[in-house]
């Protein structure tokens, strides 16, 4: 009896061991599986997102150039096929790497979204006007659901830098893709030299240099501009560099001085109207009284990639001069772009007393100075994020736009 | 005793339940569970080498290093680092039997990796024209004459910052492909000919379509200028012509305005102009398209001089028109405006049916259509109206749409697969490591 009585329990205790551990080890497996179904999951609902943000124009397609709030979200050029993307529609999205600038002279919108890609070029776009994240998920359909960044980043990188600062002026530029160097790749140029007059009445004018050199096999070419034989000589030099179709931007600046500077503002995306802020007067409550004379044109990369100007000025002329002074009781300056054409606002400037000076450039169309976009937010710490990738163009210009998706429910959980 | 031994052949049970469904429950790689779009980055980067047409220009040229050589920079510098990738070109050959024959390829690498996809996109030939044979209208049955009007010795209204010679010769460039014969009336007397049933150039007058490029006005052969035609500011000419159109089963195209409002011969009329310092015209007014529409429907001439249209604004094509817009690659502005819109009572007062609407209705007004006669107790089309009541200047692109929508002449494009026309593009992507 106690011999049956022993066997029995300890056979059921054996068996309840044993079903606790063998359910564990299923649990496991199916946990497992699970969890890669998810993920599966996921990265098929990335892939389908990113086509669907590439793909499609948005409702109404105009809105990267009105100031109207799309009642469905998506970046197609609306006046073209496949993925080719409207470079004013990504100048609308909020940029999540960016700053927010106050400008309170310009009314009504005095907070502006500002994107840089180092001194001497920069993107105020008006906070008001911008499309911010949530709004997107929102108009995706993925609010709660999912969250994701966006980001377009240009294929090819155009660097340039300095090798002799005058006698001549010589120029490095280093064109490369993601993977490789672009070699045997032809850049077209254009060479802008600012000369700042002396005398107080008169304002800072230009040349416009273009030319043509080839990359060698890495990728690399040099320029020289013997008549440059001032150290202090303000410039900008922009390249295009493209092969087989496939095309990116590079610039450089130099100025005699940053200390202040005028600052191109987009102040309405609808009427492409302009305001030339002077940079004391930004995020400052009280700044010192100075001014600045200035001379505003407007360069376009043509379809064969060479530059030239658009007219700007009122009278027909290529450019608009002024001066704009900081302080309050100082009214900014604004002038209205031509059309809805990418291209660069080129801003020259003197400081008002003297002979320094510098130039500042603007992109109109993200991509006329191939600005990068990043659009979303990825919390740290989440525990799946999938990536896709495609080849998009930009007004000609090559980008790679990279999505990275989340669930924002916890991983886990299949969702759609 | 037996009780443990039971449950250890239970645990050894559950053990190789374990151990089967793990065998046969392969988990994928992490690779596989949440991979790159490869198919889709393939695709893209195609598109992106293409975009200058230069992917095209290097498929045909296989031979030419320096190009391939660009192209291999080009795709290098465009995909990422770990991106291996293999491009290959086919030729597209139906004649030989081997529809895809490999012409060449480049790779970064020996082999792809364990994953991989692959995209094609196929491209042609820069030496070759694709293209595109219309039908002709026409080509089967008793009909396909286009009558463009371009008579010398005759003004027009409402075509201003044109000429109706110029709208003759772009009528004639975008409508001719597609009837059997095209004639241009180059005078008044040459109208005459054909109003009294002779053809000028042999060619089918019944079933013709003919096209006024006058606008407002219709020239006036000299030898209709006296009564009874004159009778009523010519109103008579326009009952006469609507009998003509009626008789011969015509399609008259009016492409802008108020159809019938003037007649113009600048030789008859030299010294009358149309108030607004046009010569060789008199007014018909109002009264000449009611005129028309009763010599269509072969009513007693009764000269009636009530208006018939309306100023109804902005109107938009019908989504009919816009696809055939898409079809015959014809693209006006489908926002037009519109002035003389017919009204929808002409139905019913001259045995009139909307054959085909190019704009959509706007209430009880017709912007530009097309109007079939089909008499009282017939089924029989017996003359027709285009009447496009738009505001000035015309643009004959919408007559053409009009016309084009109503016959529905097919379009025969050349195929794509003839020998040497096309190659396919092949792109296969792997992601370089292990899986």
């Amino acid at each position: 009896m106690a011999n049956a009585t022993m066997d029995h329990m300890i056979s059921l205790i054996v068996f309840i061991a044993a079903l606790l551990i063998f359910i564990g080890l299923f649990s496991q497996s199916i946990s497992t599986a699970i969890t890669y179904q998810s993920h599966g999951a996921l990265s098929t609902k990335n892939s389908d997102l990113l086509d669907t943000i590439l793909l499609n124009p948005g409702m109404n397609a105009t809105w990267g150039t009105d100031v109207g709030i799309p009642s469905a979200f998506g970046l197609q050029d609306p006046e073209f096929t496949q993925y080719e993307l409207s470079s004013f529609s990504l100048m609308r999205l909020a940029s999540s790497t960016g700053n927010v600038a106050e400008y309170d002279k310009t009314s009504p919108s005095i907070y502006y979204d500002q994107t840089t890609s180092g001194f001497g070029s920069v993107l105020l776009t008006p906070a008001s006007q911008d499309l911010n994240y949530s709004t997107a998920l929102r108009l995706l359909g993925i609010n709660n659901t999912y969250g994701f960044q966006l980001t377009l980043i240009p294929d090819i990188a155009v660097s340039i830098a300095p090798t002799h600062t005058s006698s001549p002026l010589s120029l490095a530029i280093s064109a490369s893709g993601t993977g490789f160097p672009f070699a045997g790749a032809m850049i077209n140029y254009c060479f802008i030299m600012v000369t700042l007059p002396q005398a107080d009445i008169d304002y800072p004018s230009y040349t416009m240099q273009n030319g043509v050199v080839t990359t060698d096999q890495q990728g690399s070419a040099s320029v020289s501009f013997p008549s440059v034989t001032d150290s202090n000589q303000v410039y900008a030099f922009i390249a295009c560099a493209h092969l087989n179709g496939v095309a990116g931007i590079g610039y450089f600046t130099h100025c005699s001085t940053t200390d202040q500077y005028v600052v191109p503002i987009v102040q309405d995306m609808s009427s492409q109207r302009i305001a030339l802020a002077n940079s004391f007067d930004l995020n400052s409550t009280n700044p010192a009284l100075l001014s600045l004379k200035y001379n505003a044109t407007f360069v376009i990369s043509k379809t064969d990639y060479t530059f030239s100007q658009l007219l700007l000025g009122i009278s027909g002329g290529p450019n608009i001069v002024g001066t704009v002074a900081s302080g309050a009781g100082n009214p900014y300056q604004a002038i209205t772009l031509p059309s809805y054409t990418t291209g660069i606002l080129v801003v020259t400037y003197q400081t008002g007393g003297s002979t320094n000076g510098g130039i500042i450039l603007m992109p109109w169309g993200i991509s006329s100075l191939a600005f990068p976009v990043t659009f979303g937010y990825i919390p740290t710490r989440q525990d799946w994020v999938t990536t896709d990738i495609r080849q998009v163009t930009v007004d000609g210009i090559a980008y790679q736009a990279k999505l990275e998706l989340y669930n924002s429910q916890g991983q886990g959980r299949v969702v759609g | 005793m037996i009780r443990t031994i039971e449950v250890l052949f239970v645990i050894v049970i559950l053990s190789g339940a374990f151990i089967g469904a793990s065998y046969f429950a392969v988990l994928p790689s992490p690779r596989q569970v949440s991979p790159i779009n490869l198919n889709r980055l393939s695709l893209t980067t195609l598109q992106l080498l293409d975009s200058n047409y230069d992917l095209s220009g290097a498929a045909f040229e296989t031979d030419n290093s320096t190009l391939w050589g660009e192209l291999k920079v080009a795709l290098s510098a465009t995909l990422p680092p770990n991106i291996l990738y293999n491009l290959a070109v086919y030729d597209v050959n139906e004649n030989s039997g081997l529809l895809y024959k490999n012409v060449t390829s480049i790779s970064n690498a020996d082999s792809l990796g364990a994953t991989s996809d692959v995209s094609s996109y196929t491209v042609a030939s820069s030496n070759v024209t694709f293209n595109v044979t219309p039908q002709r209208i026409g080509d089967s049955g008793n009909s396909g004459t286009l009558y463009i009007l371009n008579c010398s010795d005759a003004n027009g209204w409402w075509i201003t910052g044109y000429t109706a010679q110029s709208l003759a010769q772009d009528l004639y460039a975008s409508l001719s492909p597609y009837f059997v014969n095209t004639v241009m009336v180059q005078n008044t007397a040459q109208l005459a000919q054909l109003l009294s049933g002779n053809p000028l150039q042999g060619e089918n007058l019944q079933n013709a379509v003919v096209i006024n490029t006058y606008g407002e006005a219709v020239p006036i052969p000299s030898a209709y200028c006296q009564a009874p035609y004159s009778n009523d500011a010519y109103a008579y000419y326009s009952y006469f012509l609507g009998q003509k159109v009626n008789s011969y089963n015509w399609t008259w195209s009016s492409i802008v305005g108020y159809p019938f409002y003037y007649v113009s011969n600048t030789a008859s009329f030299s010294s009358s102009q149309n108030s607004w310092g046009i010569y060789g015209m008199q007014k018909t007014a109002q009264g000449g398209v009611r005129a028309f529409l009763e010599g269509l429907d072969n009513q007693t001439y009764v000269n009636n001089a009530n208006g018939v249209t309306s100023d109804v604004g902005v109107v938009t094509f019908t989504s009919q028109a816009i696809n055939f817009c898409n079809y015959y690659g014809l693209y006006p502005s489908s926002y037009q405006t519109s002035t003389r819109a017919l009204s929808n009572t002409i139905l019913q007062s001259y045995d009139l049916t909307i054959a085909f609407n190019v704009f959509n209705p706007a209430g009880a007004y017709n912007p530009g259509a097309i109007y079939n006669h089909i008499a009282a107790g017939s089924t029989n089309v017996t003359g027709s109206l285009l009447a496009i009541g738009l505001t000035r200047t015309p643009d004959v692109r919408v007559t053409a749409l009009g016309l084009l929508s109503y016959y529905q002449p097919r379009l025969y494009p050349s195929e794509y697969t003839a020998n040497g026309t096309s190659r396919l593009v092949v792109l296969q992507l792997g992601l370089a490591g292990g899986a």
